[in-house]
């Protein structure tokens, strides 16, 4: 059987992740793009009570699994101690219990694993797959520039929405390429566009942080563009959390130490997922005076609700503005709207007061 | 000097063992009395609304204890508890996780309450056991001697509960009733007023319970070792095509007891009419366990009930879902 590839979706690095495995010669047909029918499917076959972004990658595979693919990549200890570990056995027993024959590729974020798991699903020389490797992360880069890069120019732009028309011209674009000297290329030609946008620099912006658990915080789908609504209400929105800082941490233990050395008043251990992370970042953003914190989290993900009251006791502490958004197959995107506005009324006036 | 005891979660993992520790240290120990509904409004009231029913219950005995703390009188005439005591327990001897909500339950309480917090990290990954019990009693001024003794006294006291557990256990397993086991943590299975007496209930209605931390773990048990080796590594070799290999202590615990559940009532020829589960909501762990302990009953054509407990289960309805279990033994 010739594998055809599929993989849970993750926001705009899917397009990364596509091009990572049509390097290496191999078939692929890219998760669809995750909204309310695919998460209702998605919710409809797997166990009511796991967390929600099983619900929601289990529903991106479905359509691809019907338009023929039969290989699934799903990473397994991504999160440390929480039940992610689980996701590629449960999600496995759920597809093959609905009868879809598919052979599920469940490795570990080593180094070794993802290679020897690469090599024999592609059965290509090292050389290619080192070479695959490095042109997705140098898209993956690219991407997570931009995506920077957009979250500093949305508030200050002249003429509205002019940054997301870019925004989604570049990844339509970066999709489209596959080789190294043409996203070079297409690199400079992007962030040249990018830099023609008129902005506004005396408008004095309002910043504010957003931590949580990783796949939400990233994927703008599951949180309802919550970057963009903020920047569309002139709020600079500043997240470390991404694949390259997830990557760095897992290659570099060190900055796990720091991360614990700096958070030991509050919690001493470590909680799984990224929960010591989550009380890294909302410090250091009291610390540079930010205007507000916001926290989004799967409902019931066990790390950041462990976490939870300790945030509630920083914001007690330093009075900054937080927010904190279950997110799940149940929300609405109008009941999150308006719990926004709100925060971005209270967020407006943080400063004033003092 | 008195140190309070929640009697919730963690201390249900080792029911006897931390009381005549901290008696042998010379300490008086107060408990925190059986959940009852008071406590569980106080928990539920002050955490965080999406945390487990089970850590919501821990947290209503911390706050019991914390009324009962005298924060003027620290000397050793008063009457309140001095230091409450809240583990921090990460790994167990197989080198298995706890679960992660255990993990931050010492800085989570210390946010929560006046009263100080005697901590302990119990890693067994990186030290054993005992050590850390020395460390434990280094900060309470004790010496070596005392510590081991007291240690030793606790481990035993420990051992006869078990022994006597496991004896009731094969008492049961010989009765003429239906077997009905009861599969949850023991946070869950001990606490009557959580499980809202699944237990008697049960009883009422002509079954014989059995509880999961019951059955005797494999080692300990009496048979032949040589059949059990054979039977082991083939169940084992089943069991490994089919199951993940949990890195959760009660995961690798629970479905290690089901396989010796089994194979005890092969070699006694006795037969399990039927099983519970019962899960705090909204436990994580249990969304991941209850998949493969359902397909293991399911495989051996036993009927399976799953159950999920919170602040606002009705016993009404719990009755009827139980009748109507029963009745279709």
């Amino acid at each position: 059987m010739k594998p055809i590839i599929t993989f849970a979706r993750w926001g705009n690095y899917t397009i990364a992740f596509e091009t990572l495995f049509k390097k290496m010669g191999l078939e692929v047909i890219p998760p669809e793009k995750i909204n309310s029918q695919t998460i209702l499917e998605g919710a409809k076959l797997s166990p009511e009570m796991f967390c929600f972004p099983l619900k929601a990658t289990l529903g991106s595979y479905l359509p691809a699994l019907k338009k023929g693919a039969n290989t699934i990549f799903m990473v397994q200890n991504a999160g440390g101690s929480c039940r992610q570990r689980y996701y590629g056995r449960i999600q496995e027993k759920v597809l093959k219990e609905q009868g879809w024959e598919i052979n599920f590729i469940d490795f570990k974020t080593t180094p070794k694993d993802i290679y020897s798991e690469l090599k024999k699903i592609s059965r290509v020389s090292t050389w290619q797959i080192f070479q695959a490797a490095r042109f997705f992360l140098k898209e993956l880069h690219l991407i997570e520039r931009i995506e920077k890069e957009a979250q500093f120019l949305r508030p200050r732009e002249v003429e509205k929405r002019q940054t997301d028309k870019i925004l989604d011209w570049a990844l339509l674009e970066i999709d489209e390429i596959d080789d190294g000297r043409r996203l070079l290329k297409l690199k400079k030609e992007i962030l040249k566009k990018l830099s023609k946008i008129k902005i506004d620099k005396e408008k004095d912006v309002l910043k504010v942080g957003l931590i949580g658990e990783i796949y939400t915080v990233c994927d703008p789908t599951i949180n309802f563009e919550i970057e963009k609504k903020l920047g569309w209400e002139r709020i600079e929105v500043h997240r470390e959390m991404d694949i390259t800082y997830h990557l760095k941490k897992a290659i570099f233990p060190w900055k796990d130490w720091i991360i614990q050395r700096k958070i030991n008043p509050y919690l001493k251990s470590t909680v799984g997922g990224h929960g010591r992370d989550a009380i890294y970042e909302m410090l250091n953003y009291v610390k540079k005076d930010f205007d507000g914190v916001i926290q989004l989290l799967p409902a019931m993900c066990m790390p950041e609700v462990t976490v939870r009251p300790i945030l509630e006791k920083i914001h007690q502490e330093s009075g900054i503005p937080f927010l904190s958004l279950s997110l799940d197959e149940q929300v609405a995107e109008v009941g999150i709207d308006t719990r926004l506005e709100a925060f971005v009324d209270v967020v407006k006036n943080y400063h004033k007061n003092i | 000097m008195k140190i309070g005891i929640p009697r919730a979660l963690i201390y249900w993992k080792r029911p006897i063992f931390w009381e005549s520790f901290f008696e042998g240290l010379g300490f008086d120990v107060l408990l925190s009395p059986n959940t009852n509904k008071k406590i569980v409004e106080m928990g539920v009231n002050a955490s965080d609304p999406e945390t487990c029913f089970s850590v919501k219950v821990f947290f209503g005995h911390l706050l019991w204890l914390d009324g009962k703390c005298d924060p003027i009188r620290k000397s050793s005439i008063s009457n309140g508890v001095n230091l409450i005591f809240v583990p921090r327990m990460k790994a167990n001897e197989g080198k298995l996780e706890y679960c992660p909500k255990f993990f931050a339950l010492p800085d989570l309480a210390k946010i929560m309450v006046k009263t100080p917090i005697l901590t302990a990290t119990f890693d067994e990954r990186k030290e054993k056991f005992e050590t850390t019990l020395q460390k434990l009693g280094k900060k309470l001024k004790r010496n070596k001697k005392e510590v081991k003794r007291a240690t030793e006294t606790a481990f035993l006291k420990e051992k006869e509960l078990r022994e006597k557990e496991e004896k009731e256990f094969f008492e049961k397993i010989k009765s003429e009733k239906r077997k009905i086991i009861l599969i949850s943590h023991p946070y869950n299975l001990q606490d009557e007023y959580v499980n809202l007496r699944l237990e008697e209930k049960l009883e009422k209605l002509g079954a014989e319970v059995i509880f999961i931390d019951e059955v005797p773990n494999k080692q300990l048990t009496t048979y032949n070792l040589q059949q059990i080796t054979t039977k082991k590594q083939k169940l084992s070799v089943v069991s490994c095509q089919l199951s993940v290999n949990f890195h959760w202590e009660f995961g690798k615990e629970i479905m290690g007891k089901i396989d010796e559940l089994f194979e005890i009532s092969r070699a006694k020829n006795v037969q399990i009419s039927g099983a519970v589960e019962i899960s705090s909501f909204p436990c994580g762990c249990d969304a991941v366990l209850k998949e493969f302990v359902e397909r293991e009953f399911k495989q051996r054509k036993t009927p399976f009930l799953y159950l999920m407990i919170d602040e606002q289960t009705g016993e009404a309805g719990f009755q009827t879902r139980l009748e109507a279990f029963v009745d279709t033994l």
